[in-house]
């Protein structure tokens, strides 16, 4: 790289293919990607622990039940707030030991506009639909989906892809959501029904974990690779 | 009706008029780029990434700095000295000009595909 001024013949093509390749340099010196899917795997699997032991389930002699998942309510809003701090200190240090500003903060307040989105959302359903059971069309279950937990990590983290300008991230959060809200039925339970209600929910939230942990170990890997 | 309307100067709005000198050269074009990517940039950093000595870094930040197209803050870190680079707002219109400049004269001089 030269130091004198760029002469008038200077090709202003490889000046443009310059800058964009030290910008998208700083762009990859700035990601944890894999931390922050880490972090989002280990709050699933403890949520699960949580649900299954938290919730009420009140089966009546003619087979049907009710149930109340109090677990997600009182384990989902601090450890998704916990979690979006602790992936937010951890890019802010990486970043500024690299040399290096962090771009996490609008992700991290997304995370947390969204938990209370979600506990509100919660709070209000707990209280009013046991009192006025409702049947809901489909489109009402896929939005319950995307404001439950898991369909808020995804939400949150297209924002993170859209900051860290990363396609990977953005590729496998688009396939994550589908999952959560299209294929896994996250507020229905699914499994065997003598493995009761319980195990029932607790197996898509299991996929959804493993998903993420998955996600982090590819990213981790193709950072690996990548240095 | 004026000369001047009839036959418009073909130069006055080329891109390389009214040229920012300060950033239309290469190092400094790279370290507003950087403390753009990356909000604020350690000097150790644009050092290995711009691959320059200590000293022609400095001179140059001290050129951006004077313009007002960037600030230094130095402080430590432990026991150690880091001095970190933010760019300005004037930094970042300098650097969106200079960007807008060199994409129209991509666009000046590209064939057009038509012969």
């Amino acid at each position: 790289m030269t130091t004198g001024s760029i002469p008038a013949g200077s090709d202003p093509r490889r000046l443009l293919a310059e800058v964009r390749a030290l910008a998208h340099r700083v762009r990859l010196d700035q990601r944890l990607t894999w931390v922050a899917l880490l972090v989002l795997a280990a709050a699933t699997f403890v949520g699960i622990a949580f649900d299954f032991f938290g919730m009420r389930v009140n089966c009546r002699p003619d087979g049907s039940c009710e149930f109340a998942r109090r677990g997600v309510l009182y384990y989902w809003p601090p450890a998704l707030l916990s979690a979006y701090a602790a992936i937010a200190v951890c890019y802010v240090r990486t970043a500024r030991s690299r040399g290096v500003g962090a771009r996490v903060l609008p992700y991290a307040i997304t995370g947390a506009a969204l938990t209370v989105v979600f506990t509100a959302a919660w709070v209000v359903a707990a209280l009013y639909f046991p009192s006025h059971p409702h049947t809901f069309p489909s489109w009402v279950l896929v939005l319950d989906r995307l404001i439950a937990p898991w369909g808020t990590i995804g939400v949150a983290l297209l924002v993170l892809a859209r900051l860290e300008r990363n396609v990977a991230l953005l590729l496998f959060t688009l396939g994550y959501l589908a999952m959560v809200l299209l294929v896994l039925p996250m507020n229905d339970g699914w499994g065997s029904p003598h493995w009761g209600i319980r195990a029932a929910f607790a197996i898509p939230q299991l996929i959804a974990g493993a998903v993420l942990l998955l996600g982090a170990i590819g990213f981790a890997a193709a950072r690996r690779r990548h240095r | 009706m004026s000369a001047g309307t009839d036959h418009p100067d073909p130069d006055a709005d080329h891109p390389v008029t009214g040229m920012d000198e300060v950033v239309h050269q290469r190092v400094r074009l790279g370290i507003l780029t950087i403390a753009h990517e990356a909000n604020r940039v350690e000097f150790g950093y644009l050092r290995t990434q711009l691959d320059l000595t200590a000293g022609n870094l400095s001179k140059h930040l001290s050129v951006l700095e004077t313009a007002g197209l960037i600030e230094v803050e130095k402080g430590y870190e432990g026991r150690r000295g880091r001095t970190w680079v933010t760019l300005t707002a004037a930094g970042t219109t300098a650097l969106s000009d200079e960007i807008g400049r060199l994409k129209r004269l991509i666009a000046r001089v590209e064939p057009t595909g038509r012969g």
